[in-house]
């Protein structure tokens, strides 16, 4: 355990001395997630703008109160004439049609609300979540007073619709803060990725060591193979965990951001960074050279980051790009981010989730440590 | 007793055998060089030795241990010098000593213990707070050393270890290396520098082309080639008629002791100044013109020369 110990700290101490690296881990993610994640919040402040179409029944126009508990946009009634064309001249960021026949829809337990929008935009996923919570809880309302007077059913929303205890949407909006769930994943995205870049460029100071002769040294002193790769992994993992907590910090003083439940985030945070780790491993255990190392790693990351939703909403992508995405790590990490963030924990996508990751990590500790030569 | 003991160590890379069924063995408190031109064989050997990676068939003994099933158990009792400055070069000499210690179990006062006593063995006391990068090439090589004996191995393996440094750092060194051997430390030491093998070791083995060629002490070795030293007649090219030369040359000696290059003409005998005069006469009286005379005493490199037909350093 002690010479464990004594690699891990070695390794710590010689990653944080170079400035590049405090610069690649914690001022690009820091710098990056300021600069994106203030735009996000700024365009919190600037509300986008949703027309609603509705009749005049006392049904549609409590459903409109419910929607307008929702302070993230601004509502404003529309005909169906206008808000098409608010919608394809992009003056509003979508369009709710709240039908006429939304009793029988009830009935026949079709989507009550339409959405008209020009394209799937971030703010259109936000919007359909709220929709779909106040469609649910409409739903809920009338199956609930079906069985009573008449005037039960818009009564009901009403009072729903008037207490200030109520929030529609709480799932994936946490209104009691500033915040939103769209920040808190692009502070994670940001922190994957120079995790990744910094994760993959330490596990590389492997081939580093093994050209000056270090590597050997510690291969012929009385230390096991396992308790000197120990060593270094868990120097690895701990600088992931630094780097995210640093992060994550910043991010709170900054933004005032919410991470969800800390007993779902840090397993899973862990959980990324063994993946991320074994994803540097990986690397080193391929190539022969550190520079090989280098340029490999860079076009991975990138490509996988995009292909993983680490820049945008996996849900803005078509379909086959969304399949391809299955294939990296870093779709399924940011499906768990999403779900624990967000407040979900939709435990069916988060054990998937889970699983995937421990695959991905599985997998490339295997292909790592069949490379590494330890001679 | 045997500190080492090899029998038919063989090791091959694809198709290339790179040892071919060295044996040797060295005693407790020895020194023993290894000495062979580059790409001979030695630093396979000695990785084979040290554990770094099996033979491909063969036997390695240390004490008691068998290398080979018990490589971890084996190198609790060496120390290893590699050929590369196998140290962190950020971190100062006594960080570096201090971290290579506790590889060794050693910890607490005793590990600060061993690293002063170290460092004033290497010299470097003063400088111990400077980083390794600030150092010389000489201190570098120092510091690995001292690497190599902070848990006072039984058995400490150099591999080159005075390789592009200064006389000043390389004397020091082979100082360190005569002191620790003094006090009973084995050491095996491989070098391509024959002065350096003949000043430290005790008995040497000549590799050459992964084989074990000869092996003994350096009069032992000196025997092999019948003790003869060489008169070397340095000559002006431009005025020889090499033909003429060799053939009366070979009227007054044995064609096998007679070597002629290209402005340089040997001649390998047990009593030179009995042949001195009739050797420079028969050179002159071929119209050649002399332009120096050497006597050179069996050593080494004439060892190597007449064992494998080639310079150490070709």
């Amino acid at each position: 355990m002690r010479k464990i110990w004594t690699i891990l700290t070695l390794q710590l101490k010689e990653f944080f001395k170079s400035p590049g690296v405090l610069v690649l881990m914690f001022v690009m993610p820091v710098l990056f997630s300021g600069i994106f994640g203030g735009m996000t919040m700024n365009s919190e402040q600037n509300k986008p703008v949703v027309n609603v179409v509705l009749n005049d029944t006392e049904i549609s126009g409590q459903i409109l109160n419910l929607l307008t508990k929702e302070h993230h946009y601004e509502w404003k009634k529309a005909t169906r004439q206008q808000a098409e064309k608010n919608v394809a001249a992009q003056d509003v960021a979508a369009a709710v049609v709240i039908p006429d026949d939304i009793g029988e829809r009830i009935l026949a337990s079709e989507p009550l609300l339409d959405i008209i929008v020009q394209r799937k935009s971030e703010t259109y996923l936000a919007l359909s979540a709220h929709l779909e919570g106040t469609a649910g809880l409409v739903l809920r309302s009338y199956q609930a007073t079906s069985k009573l007077e008449a005037d039960a059913f818009p009564k009901v929303l009403e009072t729903i619709a008037n207490n200030k205890g109520v929030t529609v949407e709480k799932q994936t909006i946490q209104k009691e803060t500033k915040t939103n769930v769209e920040a808190s994943l692009l502070f994670v995205g940001f922190a994957i990725m120079f995790m990744m870049f910094g994760l993959s460029g330490a596990a590389s100071a492997i081939l580093e060591e093994r050209m000056g002769g270090t590597w050997g040294r510690l291969m012929v002193s009385p230390a096991s193979k396992l308790q000197i790769i120990l060593g270094y992994l868990l120097a690895y993992f701990f600088m992931g965990w630094i780097q995210f907590a640093v992060l994550m910090t910043t991010m709170n003083l900054m933004f005032a951001t919410t991470w969800g439940k800390l007993t779902y985030l840090i397993p899973f945070v862990s959980l990324v960074i063994l993946s991320v780790v074994g994803f540097g491993l990986m690397i080193a255990g391929l190539v022969k050279t550190k520079q090989q190392a280098s340029a490999i790693s860079a076009v991975l990351i990138v490509s996988t980051c995009m292909l993983g939703g680490v820049y945008w909403p996996i849900d803005v992508v078509p379909d086959i790009m969304q399949k391809i995405a299955l294939g990296v790590p870093q779709s399924w990490a940011m499906s768990g981010f999403k779900e624990i963030i967000s407040g979900s924990l939709h435990s069916a996508t988060l054990v998937k989730d889970t699983l995937a990751l421990v695959g991905f990590s599985a997998l490339f500790f295997f292909i790592g440590l069949r490379g590494i030569k330890f001679e | 007793m045997n500190m080492l003991t090899v029998q038919d160590l063989r090791k091959s890379f694809g198709n290339m055998e790179a040892v071919k069924g060295v044996n040797f063995s060295v005693e407790k408190g020895e020194s023993y060089g290894l000495l062979g031109p580059n790409g001979a064989g030695k630093s396979t050997t000695i990785n084979m030795i040290t554990g770094l990676f099996p033979p491909t068939s063969g036997e390695i003994q240390i004490k008691d241990i068998n290398v080979i099933k018990n490589p971890k158990q084996a190198q609790k009792w060496i120390g290893v010098v590699p050929q590369e400055i196998a140290l962190y070069q950020s971190m100062s000499a006594r960080e570096n000593l201090k971290f290579w210690g506790r590889m060794y179990d050693l910890s607490g006062s005793e590990l600060e213990k061993s690293v002063d006593q170290v460092l004033e063995i290497i010299g470097l006391t003063e400088r111990a707070k400077d980083k390794v990068e600030t150092f010389s090439g000489g201190m570098k090589r120092r510091v690995n050393i001292g690497a190599a004996i902070l848990h006072k191995p039984e058995l400490l393996i150099m591999d080159e270890p005075t390789v592009g440094i200064d006389p000043q750092s390389r004397n020091h060194i082979l100082e360190t290396v005569k002191r620790l051997n003094g006090e009973g430390m084995t050491i095996i030491y491989t070098s391509h520098y024959m002065e350096e093998v003949e000043y430290l070791c005790e008995r040497i083995g000549i590799v050459d082309h992964g084989q074990l060629i000869a092996s003994g002490t350096l009069s032992e070795l000196r025997e092999t080639i019948g003790d003869h030293s060489k008169i070397i007649l340095s000559i002006d090219k431009d005025s020889s008629n090499l033909d003429g030369l060799a053939q009366s040359l070979t009227s007054l000696f044995s064609e096998k002791d007679i070597q002629i290059q290209d402005h340089q003409v040997m001649v390998f005998h047990k009593e030179p100044q009995l042949i001195l005069t009739d050797f420079i006469q028969s050179v002159a009286k071929s119209g050649t013109k002399i332009t120096s005379v050497d006597i050179v005493e069996p050593n080494l490199e004439s060892v190597f020369l007449h064992l494998t037909g080639r310079k150490l350093r070709d």
